[in-house]
């Protein structure tokens, strides 16, 4: 069932809203966040064009009307699977823009009287409302780790389900009870609680109530057999739209009657003989392939059904049914319809010589509407410029997307021609690419980390990845050389305990910073080494806890922290050898660094998406969930900027890859030669 | 052909009809043209506010609320939106300075725009470009949230972007063209939320901010130059157009602002709250009716 449905501008205002059951405005915040702004979601085609994201216990599908500016949003629970809402979105934003289109388009409106669409819509949804069928891989949302919990520990669970059917939960210790009742009441062929006797398959929530609706087996011998088929018949076959057809069980009961012939699907999971995802304990890596398999056993759109229903309000219903089959018909075609754009092929030259003429003039002039053969062109001359900046085509493609969803049919501004509005727009959209949702005020923090705000003062930790030969012991030095010139103390620490010479290039670098700070009397830097062929992460544990220098003397004297900022320097790796990728999850684990930033070239070219991604997929915590707030890692750096001039694209590259912003820029091969990012003046570079 | 020599000898002719086409002409174009003229060169503008802030502060609220006179509920703002209102007639505005008390003559309130702006990081784009852009901006309305001020890590992110607005305002100030400077903005920081109850009061407001833009302009200064600097044109690295209010002061007070013509003054209130306080609207009101 619906949750909640939701219409709200893109200034943020919600002009209509309705609730079926109490939703926490933060959800609708972190859709806007996470799709619109931060672009996290990648928005390739969801399902029949009303893409769908998901967070915490629901799903959120929704559909956009960019000429007026509106954003309509339907939330239900995971679990469920509703799949007439796309319609019910297309009819509603058919409905409401008819209803409330003017009132719209005419400046400064922030409210609109919608008294009287709470009866449209509640027609509309008794019209479109073809029943929900729960969802079989409910295992795939993030529910996976309560597979492991005993069923009596998942009380929660049930109670978000809507109950078609009663699911009273089993306690285990009541089992051998329940089932003398099984046995002995055979006259009941209502639903009755059957327990999971087995206590090394729990039951997952969303099959507790298919348990409910298993046949009862007769009194005596037929139990066991009849108990072997309940624990069987967890899953019934996924197509069931219906749950409560006991009849319909009772036949996947049999089926597996006798001793299961155990079958497996392309997942490698067993079906029919187990509750799906019982023997699969891992959580989900990828669940977007797995879910939309599901979804093709379940989706039945049930046409007939749709004009069945006749709820309440059947007056508003009559004049609904043409404009709604109309909305729906018009959507569900297939693009049919050809571009209109060439209406003008008229016969002969002088019909063409006029038409070209009259586009000359349009684009000139402007107030010209933007049709998809319009921009083509225009937008594969940026592509290719774009392409010539160095950025990645994969980058470059989405840039592309981004400036043609914007402008398709927008009208042009006065006097200007098609390509400024579109160099207009890949400007916007590179600066809201680039600019990070946060800037990094990396003074800020390590005094706040140091001085102890909060909790105990403890080293900042920052370590440095990338690929070999990128400049991460270089820039390492140039950020010790900042953070000296600010008075903190540095333990630079030596993690590369691979290749020849790298200790003695720490070495070097450390002997020309402290001969520099002491000249100038600010801070202090020391190296920390532990010779080659150890663990690189346990000599950076060592060289965190040396730092701390925790109980190492008696409070009240040194016992203080005996370095301010450590800095771990690691191997050069490639991003496709997953011996040595690996290695970094232990690291990330062991040192456990406030920052991590990768060190990504200026000169590398399409590898550099590639490299982003690999590097960044590593950092999980113990608990597998990636640091960050889920990005990995924490910025990047990117060097060799005085080698490229201009082609500064993988700028664009890793950003887009990773959605991890640009913390420093390397421009020469001196310790000064550290810049940070300015968002306006590397856009300039890429339009130029 | 002969029309048109009749026509033409009747024009220049001294009958009566003649003369008096003439005067009718002469007096009525210059007339007609300068209207023309004025209309479209004096489209007057309205007095424009703008509202800006951290996500999440209350500014897409506070539009609704100072512009239907009840907040509607709102999500994260994606787009800038406009909105044009009315003084409420209880407010004064800086006209009525010259009424006298006892005027009871019918007076129409001004009528301003709001512009609300996105907080987020990467659509502040929005609000900076309108306050460098050449409109008829009066006064800003930097809206902040009272409870998350109290955690560490909002009050960085607010302190942030108020360095950075109160920076470019003072850089508008020092760096005009003429000796006369241009329009002073005055900025009004707003301490939404009150009725939370971990918001803290206007006055530690203020002064919280104060000492965190206080060590946010120490960082500053002392952070990595800007890759658009020094790469292009040599340092220019100017620290004392950088550095916020007093250069080399100890910390930072908003009276110091003053000598940029930026006049901050804290206001508390809530845009959520029913009943007999009404959310101390109205101290916004009169704000922004003394600086229309």
């Amino acid at each position: 069932m619906l949750d909640g449905f939701e219409i709200l501008t893109t200034s943020g205002i919600v002009l209509w809203r309705r609730h079926y059951t109490p939703i926490s405005s933060s959800l609708i915040d972190s859709l806007v966040r996470d799709v619109f702004i931060e672009e996290k979601q990648k928005p390739g085609g969801g399902e029949n064009g009303a893409p769908s994201y998901k967070k915490d216990r629901y799903t959120l599908r929704w559909t956009s009307a960019k000429d007026v500016g509106l954003v309509f949003v339907a939330v239900y629970q995971s679990l469920l699977h509703l799949s007439w809402i796309e319609s019910l979105l297309t009819a509603v934003k058919g409905l409401f823009i008819k209803a409330y289109g003017q009132e719209l388009k005419a400046a400064h409106t922030l409210k609109v009287n919608t008294a009287q669409w709470d009866p449209t819509f509640d027609a509309l949804v008794n019209r479109l409302d073809t029943g929900s069928t729960r969802r079989q891989s409910d295992t795939i949302d993030s529910e996976g780790p309560t597979e492991l919990t005993p069923p009596s520990s998942s009380a929660g669970d049930d109670a978000d389900e809507p109950p078609p059917v009663p699911a009273p939960l089993f306690r285990k210790p009541a089992i051998p009870i329940k089932r003398d009742d099984l046995v002995g009441d055979s006259t009941s062929t209502d639903a009755t609680p059957i327990p999971t006797p087995d206590t090394s398959r729990p039951a997952t929530p969303g099959h507790a109530p298919s348990h409910l609706l298993t046949a009862k087996g007769g009194p005596g011998k037929a139990s066991r057999r009849s108990r072997k088929a309940q624990t069987f018949n967890a899953s019934a076959p996924a197509s069931s739209g219906d749950e409560s057809s006991p009849g319909h069980n009772l036949k996947g009961g049999a089926k597996t009657a006798a001793k299961g012939k155990r079958r497996w699907d392309v997942d490698g999971m067993a079906i029919e003989g187990d509750d799906d995802g019982v023997l699969d304990y891992s959580a989900p890596a990828t669940p977007g392939p797995d879910s939309t398999e599901r979804e093709l056993d379940v989706a039945e759109v049930n046409t007939s059904q749709m004009g069945s229903r006749t709820g309440k309000g059947q007056f508003v219903l009559k004049d609904l049914d043409d404009e709604v089959d109309a909305i729906l018909a018009s959507s569900s075609k297939p693009q049919q319809r050809s571009n209109a754009t060439d209406d003008t092929t008229g016969s002969g030259l002088l019909a063409s010589a006029s038409s070209r003429l009259t586009s000359l003039f349009r684009n000139v002039v402007g107030g010209k509407t933007l049709t998809k053969a319009d921009l083509q062109l225009p937008l594969q001359q940026m592509q290719t410029h774009l392409l010539s900046k160095n950025v990645a085509p994969e980058a470059a493609n989405r840039l592309c997307q981004a400036v043609e969803t914007d402008l398709l049919d927008q009208k042009t501004a006065n006097y200007t021609s098609i390509e400024s509005t579109i160099r207009d727009s890949m400007t916007k959209a590179l600066t809201r690419m680039l600019t990070p949702t946060s800037s990094l005020d990396l003074l800020r923090e390590v005094t706040s980390i140091t001085s102890g705000q909060g909790a105990p003062a403890r080293p900042y930790v920052i370590s440095i990845v990338g690929v070999n030969g990128v400049g991460k012991s270089t820039n390492l030095s140039k950020i010790a050389f900042f953070l000296l010139q600010n008075h903190f103390r540095v333990l630079v620490v030596a993690g590369d305990t691979f290749r020849s010479g790298a200790v003695e290039q720490l070495r070097v670098h450390v002997r020309n910073l402290s001969a520099l700070s002491q000249r100038e009397g600010v801070g202090k830097v020391e190296l920390f080494e532990k010779g080659y062929g150890k663990d690189a992460a346990t000599v950076a544990r060592d060289a965190v806890a040396f730092a701390t220098n925790k109980g190492a003397q008696p409070p009240g004297g040194s016992g203080q922290m005996l370095y301010d900022v450590v800095l771990i320097d690691t191997a050069g790796r490639r991003h496709n050898d997953s011996r040595l990728m690996s290695s970094l999850t232990k690291f990330g684990q062991l040192a456990n660094p406030d920052k991590v930033f990768m060190v990504g070239e200026a000169l590398v070219g399409t590898d550099s998406v590639a490299q982003a991604r690999n590097f960044a997929k590593e950092f999980v915590d113990t608990k597998g969930k990636l640091r960050n707030n889920g990005v990995g890692m924490d910025g990047f750096i990117i060097s060799k900027c005085d080698t490229v001039g201009d082609m500064v694209g993988t700028l664009v590259s890793m950003v887009h890859a990773t959605g991890i912003p640009v913390v420093f820029l390397g421009v020469g091969q001196h310790y000064g030669d550290l810049r940070g990012l300015n968002v306006g003046w590397a856009v300039d570079k890429l339009m130029k | 052909m002969t029309r048109l020599e009749d026509w033409l000898t009747w024009t220049l002719s001294p009958s009566i009809s003649a003369i008096l086409v003439t005067l009718i002409f002469s007096l009525t174009l210059p007339i007609l043209i300068h209207t023309y003229l004025y209309k479209r060169a004096v489209a007057k503008e309205l007095p424009t506010f703008l509202l800006l802030g951290p996500s999440g502060a209350g500014k897409t609220s506070l539009l609704t609320l100072l512009s239907n006179g009840t907040p509607s509920p709102t999500h994260t703002s994606q787009a800038p939106q406009t909105a044009t209102c009315q003084l409420p007639s209880t407010t004064h505005s800086s006209e009525d300075k010259y009424r006298s008390e006892n005027d009871t003559s019918s007076r129409t309130q001004p009528s301003i725009h709001l512009l609300d702006t996105p907080g987020h990081g990467k659509l502040r784009h929005h609000a900076i470009a309108s306050l460098t852009s050449p409109t008829a901006l009066k006064g800003l309305l930097f809206v902040v949230d009272s409870a998350v001020l109290s955690s560490a890590a909002g009050l960085t992110e607010t302190a942030e972007y108020l360095y950075d607005v109160l920076l470019l305002l003072q850089k508008r100030h020092t760096q005009g063209k003429t000796s006369k400077g241009p329009l002073a903005i005055p900025v009004l920081l707003v301490a939404n939320k009150q009725d939370v109850f971990t918001s803290l009061p206007a006055g530690l407001v203020k002064s919280k901010l104060e000492e965190e833009l206080g060590k946010v302009r120490q960082t500053r200064s002392k952070g990595l130059l800007d890759s658009g600097i020094g790469m292009d044109d040599d340092g220019e690295a100017d620290e004392e157009s950088n550095w916020l209010g007093e250069y080399g002061a100890k910390g930072f007070k908003f009276a110091q602002m003053r000598e940029y013509g930026v006049d901050v003054e804290v206001v508390g209130m809530s845009t959520s709250a029913e009943g007999e306080d009404e959310g101390r609207v109205h101290e916004c009101w009169s704000w922004i009716g003394a600086n229309v």
